[in-house]
């Protein structure tokens, strides 16, 4: 089977730059090994996230941001998207230094969006929160959608677009033959001008067979989800210094997040979740929110999630091969900017270049300069 | 036996039993008793505030005054329970547990707190669930199971007044006739029992004739429901419950024609299935079995299960009745305590002879009764747009079929576009309804299909539980001398 552009990884960062391509007149074929939205993309906390960036992130994210707008419409899909702000609490003097450093630094840049509050803000904006919290910041346009509803809108989006999704196709040979690619399941092969790993936590593995090494972890983010709750939070909620993230979606359902990781065991596609640290975030939600106390757990669950050494992406051409191209090691944040990554992506692949500056995704970054 | 406690990293990993059972039915407690006495550390675990199991619920200290009333298969089970209750194995009662691994780790909510303890070999004998009836207003007030009326009655001693029982399966008739002996008025029996099924049954009759016991005793059920003078509608289909907001009357199609009866307590039955929550959350290997129309975990002769550590016993390994569930959890139990290394193969293969034996007799029974009252399918897979599917979530077939369109071709798809399956039972309820659904309208094997990816918490799990953690540690109490086996 032949086509201009394979893209291997049905995940968000695929299906968003398989949109983009299919919308600029390129067939495209994705090669998901399980199945489309699967993984981390699927199971994620949905958090659409401005705040708080990495300096070098943030030009991507607002660009991320204002696509999330308008998304529904531009896919003809529900994404769930819902702006709804994101406060990030301050749960002492400290904290607030941290923040104020932090203003300082944006304010240099030309970046207002993130606006500190006072506790009596916080307060208004979250009536619920325990009384020891003394401020936060807030981030206005930020939100959450629904992570399986997105990934799948936009692999829709791009289907009606021509975008051929073949799932199950596990990759097990890649080699460039002149100025072709050619990627071999166990059970059929494929061919392409151009090659693109949006392969997540299986992406250093892809991007070895393509030539390109690069220092990938995984691991795998837990998340819990309480049954449903009187509403008490319209925000979404972080915390600055400990690992604290929840929101409460409109059927009253609360997901609480924060980072803790569990056991990913890859080459069985599945995880294994750490209790005792689940119990951690458990007594931290109820120590920002004493509410917190009566809600009882409906599910817990972690995905396979790529990272980075320095928790930044990788959005990169690739270094050893022409025509070869990388978005992988988001590191738990990469939901919020899969919208602009596929755009990026698709204007690297037909032009050569992007507006933005990628030099911090670079995916020999990490090579060491030999003396 | 381990005694590798106190791992100098502070984490206590091995404060461990040789054996954890899951669920004390006559499964749970017969592995038990055989565990007790082998010299291993047990531990059992149980959501109830004591022994029995659905079947044997409160059997030795029952609310009514005159326990016999349930009839000789209930009180029977005081003498089980008696001798469970007098071993001195580890118990723990109220004990809800919300996740066991393949690692064996076991966690569980008890006395407001979260404990963890570890166990090397791991029986579940959780038990059956009734199945589903999806059909239109089976979630309006007033509409309950069957086997929740049991509960009621043999926890507190209430039941309803002049309701409609609908089903079918020997559990509806045994329910019917207890209440009726307790001079409760049932307003009719509505039996949905094909004739079709009476033609697939026969053919086995001869093969049940060792049990001839057992079979009369069902048709006693029949006679004394029939003698009592309750309108009995036999061969009924196309039930629906009408009302809005609570049911208010049950319709029917028998005799030739559609009846609509005033109802204000409906109770459908139609079968068991097994209680499938923590051995699909575990990642246990299932099938589909055509012969009982559920799902089962993969069992070998010793009821063991794909993750080799782990047993499955009784009815959460496929609808056996208590007699067999009795079996089950005594070969379960003699396998681990081989693997454990305290019994020799061949004292294994020896003690294991009468339960076998036993077992594959009451295998051909059950086939008959498989047969005799397999629910029909338009009780199992709604094909009325309006009907309720996912009770938690509110989906029904209409909402299910446009998320099918839209994608959602596999059940965990179809939970991510449509939250069927997401709510607090955790697809207990629709679970079995969507794989038949899907499998329909993909015009696939059901087994291609698939079920539901389950995680733990199995049940609901109350945060600032959670959040308090606990080690358990087995206080080495081996079990002691116990004169019952087999």
């Amino acid at each position: 089977m032949k086509t201009e552009v394979i893209i291997i990884g049905g995940g968000i960062q695929g299906c968003a730059t398989a949109y983009h391509l299919a919308k600029g007149g390129v067939s495209v074929t994705v090669l998901e090994k399980d199945r489309v939205s699967q993984h981390a993309s699927g199971v994620n906390a949905g958090g659409v996230r401005l705040l708080g960036r990495h300096i070098s992130e943030v030009e991507l994210s607002k660009a991320a941001m204002s696509l999330w707008s308008s998304l529904d419409e531009e896919l003809e899909g529900d994404t769930g998207y819902r702006a709804r702000s994101l406060i990030n609490i301050a749960a002492d003097e400290a904290d607030m230094i941290t923040l104020k450093q932090r203003e300082i630094q944006m304010h240099k840049l030309g970046y207002r969006h993130e606006i500190m509050i006072d506790q009596q803000e916080l307060r208004e904006r979250l009536p619920y929160v325990a009384a020891h919290c003394v401020g936060g910041v807030v981030s206005e346009q930020d939100g959450y959608a629904i992570p399986y509803k997105s990934t799948l809108a936009f692999r829709n989006a791009a289907e009606r677009l021509g975008a051929t999704f073949l799932e199950g196709v596990d990759v097990a040979r890649i080699r460039k033959i002149g100025d072709s690619w050619l990627v071999e399941s166990d059970k059929a092969r494929f061919e392409s001008t151009v090659l693109i790993n949006c392969s997540g936590a299986w992406a250093d593995k892809v991007a070895v067979m393509m030539g390109d090494n690069v220092p990938l972890t995984h691991s795998a983010p837990m998340l819990m989800i309480t049954s449903r709750m009187p509403h008490f939070a319209t925000p979404v909620v972080g915390a600055v210094s400990r690992p604290l993230s929840f929101k409460q979606f409109e059927n009253g359902t609360v997901l609480i997040g924060g980072g803790a990781k569990g056991f990913a065991d890859r080459a069985n596609n599945r995880t294994r979740l750490d209790y005792a640290k689940l119990a951690i975030g458990a007594k931290n939600a109820i120590d920002f929110f004493p509410i917190m106390k009566t809600a009882s757990v409906n599910r817990m669950w972690a995905g396979l999630e790529a990272y980075m050494p320095d928790n930044l992406p990788v959005i990169s051409k690739g270094v050893n091969a022409g025509n070869a191209f990388h978005a992988f090691g988001f590191s738990a944040h990469g939901f919020q900017l899969g919208p602009i990554v596929g755009k990026v992506l698709a204007e690297l692949v037909l032009s050569g270049e992007s507006k933005f500056d990628l030099d911090a995704f670079r995916i020999d970054r990490f090579e060491r300069k030999v003396l | 036996m381990s005694n590798d406690r106190n791992m100098s990293n502070g984490v206590n990993i091995s404060n461990d039993y040789d054996i954890a059972i899951i669920g004390a039915g006559p499964a749970g407690m017969s592995a038990a008793l055989v565990a007790a006495e082998s010299g291993a550390t047990v531990v059992i675990l149980d959501d109830k505030l004591r022994p029995g199991g659905q079947i044997y619920r409160n059997v030795t200290q029952s609310p009514l005054q005159n326990p016999e009333v349930l009839g000789v298969d209930y009180v029977k089970g005081q003498a089980l329970v008696a001798r469970f209750e007098q071993s001195s194995i580890d118990k723990f009662f109220g004990a809800s547990v919300w996740h066991v691994g393949d690692n064996g780790e076991i966690l569980f909510s008890h006395a407001s707190e979260t404990k963890r303890l570890t166990a090397r070999e791991i029986i579940i004998s959780c038990g059956a669930m009734e199945r589903p009836f999806p059909i239109k207003g089976w979630h309006l007030p007033g509409v309950m199971s069957a086997g929740s009326a049991q509960v009621m009655l043999k926890n507190d001693g209430l039941v309803k007044d002049n309701a409609v029982f609908v089903g079918t399966g020997p559990l509806l008739y045994l329910i019917v006739a207890q209440y009726l002996r307790l001079g409760v008025k049932v307003k009719a029996v509505v039996d949905t029992t094909p004739v079709s099924a009476y033609k697939r049954a026969l053919p086995l009759i001869f093969s049940v004739l060792p049990h001839l016991k057992m079979l009369l005793k069902g048709v006693g059920l029949l006679n004394e429901i029939r003698k009592s003078g309750t309108p009995v509608y036999r061969f009924a289909s196309k039930v629906a419950i009408e009302g809005e907001g609570e049911a208010t009357a049950v319709s029917f199609y028998a005799n030739g024609q559609m009846h609509c009866m005033a109802a204000e307590h409906v109770f459908l039955h139609q079968g068991v299935i097994p209680n499938l929550n923590m051995t699909r959350s575990i990642g246990l290997k299932h099938y589909w079995c055509e012969q009982q129309l559920c799902w089962k975990p993969e069992l070998d002769q010793w009821c063991e299960s794909s993750v080799p550590s782990i047993a499955v016993a009784g009815d959460c390994g496929g609808i056996v009745g208590a007699d067999a569930a009795e079996d089950m959890g005594r070969l379960a139990a003699i396998q681990r305590i081989y693997r454990l290394g305290l019994i020799s193969q061949q004292e294994r293969n020896e003690r294991a002879k009468f339960s076998q034996r036993r077992l594959s007799s009451f295998n051909t029974f059950r086939r008959f009764i498989d047969r005799m009252y397999q629910p029909i399918k338009q009780h199992r897979v709604p094909v009325d747009d309006q009907v309720v599917v996912c009770r938690c979530e509110e989906q029904t077939v209409a909402q299910l079929k446009s998320g099918f369109v839209e994608g959602g071709s596999g059940p965990e798809e179809l939970k991510g576009l449509t939250r069927c399956g997401m709510g607090p039972c955790q697809g207990r309820q629709c679970g079995h309804t969507v794989s038949e659904l899907l499998a329909d309208w993909r015009d696939e094997r059901i087994e291609k299909v698939g079920y539901y990816r389950m995680r733990s918490p199995m049940r609901l799990l109350n945060l600032a539980e959670l959040s308090l953690f606990t080690q358990v540690e087995s206080k080495g109490t081996s079990g002691q001398e116990s004169q019952h086996e087999n």
